[in-house]
């Protein structure tokens, strides 16, 4: 069969289908984030629009609210309340993806070896995270308990006498530190899912290169993992300064508001003392600092995450 | 499930426990997962049979799991209202706030009530206390304020001043038989403003002594009368102090805390000390001598270990009294059906001892109010005319001992109740003998005292700061925030 073939060649320059292929994946991406965006509009975005400007209001939700300009955000600079949650927020943030990071990274390195149930082990190791905030708050109650409690009697063994985990001023936040750990699972997961990507030929050339286990974690492992890493750290520090249930039900901020994080002042001073105008500020001040932290990470991320395939400037 | 814990499922639904109480209970008598899981969704099926239960239908969901009998205390002497009836069906919403064991008794009210009225159907929301505010304020910042809702006095003025609620007194003035006369002064205290009246008391009871009659007698101590006073008080709850662990039995349930807007009447007043300057609440008057002195005499208890620990009450369900630990407590009537449905000890009530220098106890109520949502307030007035009677307040209060009822005339059908304490007869003496005294923490400025105060007595609970030093820096950030009260 002969191939017809046109007195002047054409040059195929592939800008035409290039374009297609970009309005094609443009408008995938859109479709994808559709649903997202309908839902923000609708549910979120007018209540945040809203809460700006309540923010410069006195309004108690039972009556009209009237302007009262920046006096909200003045007000904050004198409230020892405030500094006081929002170190109480960083410290349990740091405390807890500090902790969190290193626990749910080892336990993925543990649970990516290739062994005879290991799927089983991944599965009980993820299960608790799936579990409701109010049950495991109520559980972790009982097990720090002073006096009944499984930490308190495990320390017994031993002849030590355990401290008031949750009803001691100086206690109470490690103990919430510590039972943060019970979600690892989610980010263990996610390192995981990290680890299992990481090319074997990297580990293979490291080998050839005469590289021990530790050598081979630390310059092939951990550099191939940091964009993981910092997904886990920003994802993890956002939620974490956001905190609010585990410790609405197990200390309500108490003992002394050793455990008063923002989240629970703002609860407080919008549907405890009604100052919706107040609560509004403060939680307009935590999205400011939350956008500063996750912009340092972002800038200290360019010091130590490596992206395979970034191409430096 | 296994006999025993059918047997304890069943017990935990009679006494209206929530899932919460069961985790805990289960926890504590260290059943499996299986167990609890079956546990659970036993207490789950009657916690939605309640919060489901469509109002507009009661005969179709009798009240099977109420203590009381739906005809108990039914004198059938039901008010004529000047209001008539409404020609056309019509749903009114009432907001409410009662503990699961009461709350089967409002349902059977309800029932009653929409037999009489079948042109009104009465839909009841009940909330549990800790969400009750949050969630009608934000009806309320919606304009879907249901058409009555339960009100607390300690916010009671701080809603009627912005206008949530419709005034009651042109309504009364209907009615030939409504007799304001025949409510106790206190009972109307929080919910009069601007020269009218913007709700009708239910209740309003004096804080009583509630004892463990089986611990006293197996300490062969004689009950607390007339004759104590607060030196017997404390060293009775001393001396009936005993055991450790989990079989440890505390002399008294609790001691004064200036996070507790109604502690000056029981702990203070009878030392002739003062929390707040009342009934303005202007200055703070708590480290005055008289008042540190009386706040170092109470916590000499918690130094006896008479007294239980926070972790002794973590997630303890109230009144803490029903589990049989305690050996005496300081409660209002209102405690009565929880304690009466769980516990599984003798038990009964006297008066508050009197201290050296006065004799008295807190007291305190609540009300319903109509909203100025209603839609329907014709109907509305119709059932808080009839729930707040005299024949409402005891089928409500009077007959099922929950007691204080804020009408006279309902009183003495509470002390002749079965399920009222045999000394019921007290606290109608402390009111009527002016003990008990309105004198608490009521005004706007309330809720942000004490969460000023409570964090810093907890150091003193925590044994980490004293009496005096805690009450100085209680003034200090107590006196600015009630500075609001003056002028």
């Amino acid at each position: 069969m002969s191939i017809p073939q046109s007195a002047t060649p054409v040059i195929p320059t592939g800008k035409p289908k290039m374009r297609e292929m970009a309005r094609k994946e443009e408008r995938s991406f859109y479709l994808f984030i559709l649903p997202w965006i309908i839902g923000f509009l609708l549910f979120d975005a007018g209540a945040i629009l809203a809460s700006f400007g309540i923010s410069f209001t006195n309004w108690s939700a039972l009556s009209a609210p009237s302007w009262t300009g920046t006096l909200n955000y003045t007000k904050l600079a004198a409230d020892p309340l405030f500094y006081k949650a929002m170190g109480n927020s960083l410290y349990y943030g740091i405390g807890s993806v500090g902790l969190g990071t290193i626990v749910s990274f080892l336990l993925a390195l543990l649970l990516n070896q290739n062994v005879w149930g290991i799927t089983l082990f991944r599965t009980i190791f993820y299960l608790p995270s799936v579990v409701s905030g109010i049950a495991v708050a109520i559980l972790w109650i009982m097990i720090l308990h002073q006096d009944f409690g499984l930490v308190n009697s495990f320390l017994a063994f031993f002849g030590i006498k355990g401290p008031g985990w949750l009803v001691q001023p100086e206690w109470a936040m490690p103990s919430l530190i510590l039972m943060s750990l019970w979600s690892a699972g989610g980010s263990m997961v996610i390192y995981l899912a990290g680890l299992q990507s990481v090319p074997t030929h990297l580990y293979e050339a490291a080998e050839i290169d005469g590289a021990n286990t530790f050598q081979k974690f630390w310059t092939v492992t951990v550099p191939m993992m940091s964009p993981v890493i910092l997904y886990n750290l920003i994802v993890g520090f956002i939620a974490s300064i956001q905190g609010f249930v585990l410790v609405y039900v197990m200390t309500n901020g108490g003992p002394a508001n050793a455990t008063l994080v923002y989240g629970l002042y703002i609860y407080r001073t919008a549907f405890i003392n009604f100052q919706m105008g107040y609560a509004s500020a403060l939680a307009w001040i935590l999205l400011v600092v939350i956008i500063i932290i996750t912009a340092v990470q972002f800038t200290v991320a360019r010091y130590w995450v490596y992206y395979e395939g970034d191409l430096k400037q | 499930m296994g006999k025993h814990e059918e047997e304890l499922a069943r017990e935990m639904r009679r006494r209206g426990m929530s899932r919460r109480d069961v985790i805990r209970i289960g926890l504590q008598l260290g059943l499996g997962a299986a167990s609890m899981g079956m546990l659970l969704a036993a207490c789950g099926q009657t916690a939605s049979t309640d919060a489901e239960k469509p109002a507009e239908e009661p005969a179709a969901e009798p009240a099977s799991e109420s203590i009381f009998d739906a005809n108990a205390g039914n004198t059938g002497a039901w008010p004529s209202s000047a209001v008539a009836d409404p020609s056309e069906k019509v749903e009114i919403s009432v907001g409410h706030t009662w503990d699961a064991v009461f709350f089967e008794r409002q349902l059977q009210f309800d029932k009653l009530f929409m037999e009489r009225h079948p042109n009104i159907v009465v839909k009841a929301e009940n909330t549990p206390w800790g969400e009750f505010r949050q969630k009608y304020t934000a009806a309320a910042a919606g304009n879907a304020l249901p058409d009555l809702l339960y009100t607390q006095f300690s916010w009671a003025q701080e809603t009627i001043r912005s206008g949530m609620y419709i005034a009651l007194d042109d309504w009364i003035a209907k009615e030939k038989d409504f007799n304001l006369d025949d409510f106790t002064k206190p009972s109307m205290v929080s919910y009069q403003y601007d020269g009218k009246l913007w709700g009708i008391p239910y209740d309003e009871g004096p804080g009583n002594l509630y004892y463990n009659k089986d611990i006293f007698d197996a300490a062969g101590e004689a009950y607390p009368d007339d004759s104590w006073d607060l030196e017997k008080l404390k060293a009775v709850a001393i001396k009936l102090t005993s055991g450790e662990g989990p079989n440890k039995i505390f002399g008294l349930g609790e001691l004064p805390s200036p996070g507790d807007s109604l502690m000056a009447p029981n702990y203070l007043f009878p030392f002739g000390a003062q929390y707040l300057s009342e009934p303005k609440e202007d200055q703070c008057l708590i480290n005055n001598p008289e008042a540190v002195t009386a706040m170092e005499w109470w916590e000499e208890l918690r130094a006896k270990g008479a007294v239980p620990s926070p972790a002794d009450l973590q997630n303890v369900a109230w009144p803490a009294f029903q589990f049989g630990k305690i050996a005496m407590t300081l409660q209002g009537s209102w405690a009565t059906p929880p304690i009466q449905a769980g516990s599984k000890f003798n038990w009964d009530i006297a008066k508050w001892p009197k201290g050296p220098k006065a004799h008295t106890t807190f007291s305190a109520g609540s009300a319903y109010m109509i909203t100025r949502d209603s839609k329907h307030v014709e109907a509305a007035w119709i059932y808080l005319n009839e729930y707040l009677s005299t024949a409402g307040q005891t089928y409500m209060w009077a007959s099922t001992g929950r007691g204080s009822p804020s009408r006279l005339s309902a009183w003495p059908a509470y002390i002749g109740s079965k399920f009222a304490p045999a000394g019921a007869k007290n606290v109608e003496e402390a009111m009527s003998q002016g003990i008990g005294t309105h004198d608490i923490i009521d005004q706007p400025t309330g809720p942000r005292v004490t969460q000023a105060a409570g964090p810093i007595w907890d150091l003193v609970v925590a044994g980490q700061k004293s009496v005096k030093d805690a009450l100085a820096e209680v003034f200090a950030a107590v006196d600015p925030i009630v500075a609001e009260n003056r002028g």
